[in-house]
């Protein structure tokens, strides 16, 4: 992304709603605030938003009220051609993994930099890195659809960071994996955190943010909950 | 640099994946530039032996009497005041009678019983190259006709007319066979991109999740769309002068095409036919995208 604008949060949203038709209310009157470099987890049961919020800022739903703006570009008036710009630098690794089957594991990953135009070699280079930290290695010219659910939600963990990207967004990031894999999932989570990146992490899973120094704020029939939303509130 | 290697590969990626579609289409695509190329060639070919045909076009005016030097200069200018012309021979009976006798060679005998006046004196009228339809033609000969003196004008109707009429059928087969090419060029890869499109849809959704520019998306489509173009085209080509070169390899000698002088299309045409078809297939696949850039 570029330069950080000083004392700016990198995702602001502004009393957004967003009504699916006919009437199912997602999010109702919503604000948020994240600063540059936050690791920030949502909680909430299905259904609460979590993944509606997630896609408003990666400007895949528009809220109905309100405005969400991510890195200073408010989503509702961004041009067409600056939208490829912004989703280069935000991974978001999606809850149904959003993977072609009939890829390669590495195929799969490097769209993510070759969409960004990076050298091929830098593009391989970084690919081994990622499988070596989500103990993959051994899969990396499996296609993605003969692996495992775990395997694949690991694969789709790598593409949202392969590209460095200043904003993470990873919609129950650890759902398919067992306690060892989070680990690892989580570990790679912190190392892009302290790189500078900015972390939204949709999950049901107490055990990834408890004990950990982190903002978590928990979502409820697409509202923040009082006492949290308060301090969601910046 | 970095661009143009990842657009190559995604092309080469896409090609991969659906190339027995983009086979047919190049088939299609041959095929068409090949039929329209064949009747321009043929017409192209006939347009010239017509310009040749004119240079030799000789309208002759029978006169029931010899005229006399006044007339003569009576004549001409009659003639010269209507159209412009080459030139005006004047041919007495006797004249007639040894271009005849000449003609017959070793039959001349043929003529022994026959009275030397008994071909009709004539005009002869070489046109200028202006005078190039057939109307125009008609007209002149009709005002010949009307001149003093004068019994019939010939100048091989028949001949000119057929070659005239053929001429124009062949100008509407090129223009049909010209709408063919277009049609067939564009809507087939059209269809072909779009099938394409279709058919890696969840994958083209996925790259504009990932950030994707349409530049990143839709160039490796139209390079599909400009190889089809050059690569039928030239195919076409090809398979054409193949065929032109067993014609001339199988006909020549006396006959048609020794009147004809039938010849290949100059490389600043067969430049042309190559780009127009690439125009036509990168619009064809431009149009393609632009629908799915929509969406």
């Amino acid at each position: 992304m570029d330069a950080q604008p000083v004392n700016k949060p990198i995702v602001e949203i502004v009393r957004a709603t967003k009504i699916y038709p006919p009437d199912i209310v997602a999010l109702e009157d919503i604000s948020l605030s994240v600063p540059y470099g936050e690791m920030l987890f949502l909680t909430g049961m299905s259904g609460a938003g979590k993944t509606t919020l997630l896609k408003m800022i990666c400007g895949i739903e528009h809220p109905d009220k309100g405005f969400v703006e991510v890195a200073g570009k408010d989503l509702n008036r961004i041009k067409d051609k600056e939208i490829p710009r912004l989703r280069q630098q935000i991974g978001m690794a999606y809850q149904d993994f959003k993977l072609l089957a009939d890829r390669t594991v590495a195929q799969n990953i490097s769209m993510a930099m070759e969409v960004a135009y990076h050298n091929i070699r830098s593009i391989k280079k970084r690919v081994i890195e990622l499988l070596q930290k989500l103990r993959l290695e051994h899969k990396h010219d499996a296609l993605a659809g003969r692996l495992s659910r775990g395997e694949q939600q690991r694969v789709a963990i790598a593409r949202a960071v392969a590209n460095s990207p200043a904003l993470i967004l990873a919609d129950e990031p650890t759902g398919n994996l067992d306690s060892k894999t989070t680990k690892l999932v989580m570990e790679l989570f912190e190392e892009c955190n302290i790189s500078g990146a900015t972390l939204i992490i949709a999950t049901h899973d107490e055990h990834i943010y408890q004990g950990a120094n982190h903002r978590v704020l928990e979502l409820q029939n697409g509202r923040f909950l009082p006492q949290q939303g308060r301090s969601a509130l910046t | 640099m970095k661009f143009i290697s990842t657009i190559a590969v995604q092309t080469s990626r896409n090609l991969q994946k659906t190339w027995p579609t983009q086979f047919m289409t190049l088939l299609t695509v041959s095929l068409s530039v090949l039929i329209f190329s064949f009747f321009f060639l043929i017409y192209t070919n006939m347009i010239k032996t017509g310009e040749k045909l004119g240079d030799d076009l000789r309208l002759t005016i029978y006169l029931e009497e010899e005229p006399v030097l006044e007339m003569q200069v009576q004549l001409v200018r009659k003639i010269t005041n209507f159209s412009p012309v080459e030139e005006i021979r004047f041919t007495s009976r006797a004249d007639a009678f040894n271009r005849l006798a000449t003609q017959l060679g070793e039959d001349v005998d043929v003529l022994d019983d026959l009275d030397p006046s008994f071909l009709p004196p004539s005009i002869e009228v070489y046109p200028k190259k202006s005078l190039s339809t057939l109307a125009q033609i008609q007209r002149f000969s009709e005002y010949l006709s009307t001149l003093p003196g004068a019994i019939k004008v010939q100048y091989g109707q028949e001949w000119v007319e057929r070659f005239n009429y053929f001429t124009k059928l062949l100008r509407i087969i090129v223009f049909l066979s010209g709408i063919l090419l277009i049609l067939t060029t564009t809507f087939m890869v059209a269809y072909t991109i779009r099938l394409a499109v279709v058919a890696r849809q969840a994958e083209l959704e996925i790259l504009r999740l990932l950030g994707a520019t349409n530049n990143y998306i839709r160039t490796p489509f139209l390079i599909e769309g400009f190889l089809q173009g050059i690569l039928g085209s030239s195919l076409g080509l090809a398979a054409l002068f193949f065929l032109y070169r067993w014609i001339q390899q199988r006909f020549t000698g006396p006959g048609i095409l020794q009147l004809v002088d039938f010849t290949f299309f100059s490389p600043m045409i067969i430049g042309i036919i190559i780009a127009a078809s690439i125009t036509l297939c990168i619009g064809g696949s431009f149009s393609s995208m632009r629908k799915f850039m929509r969406i």
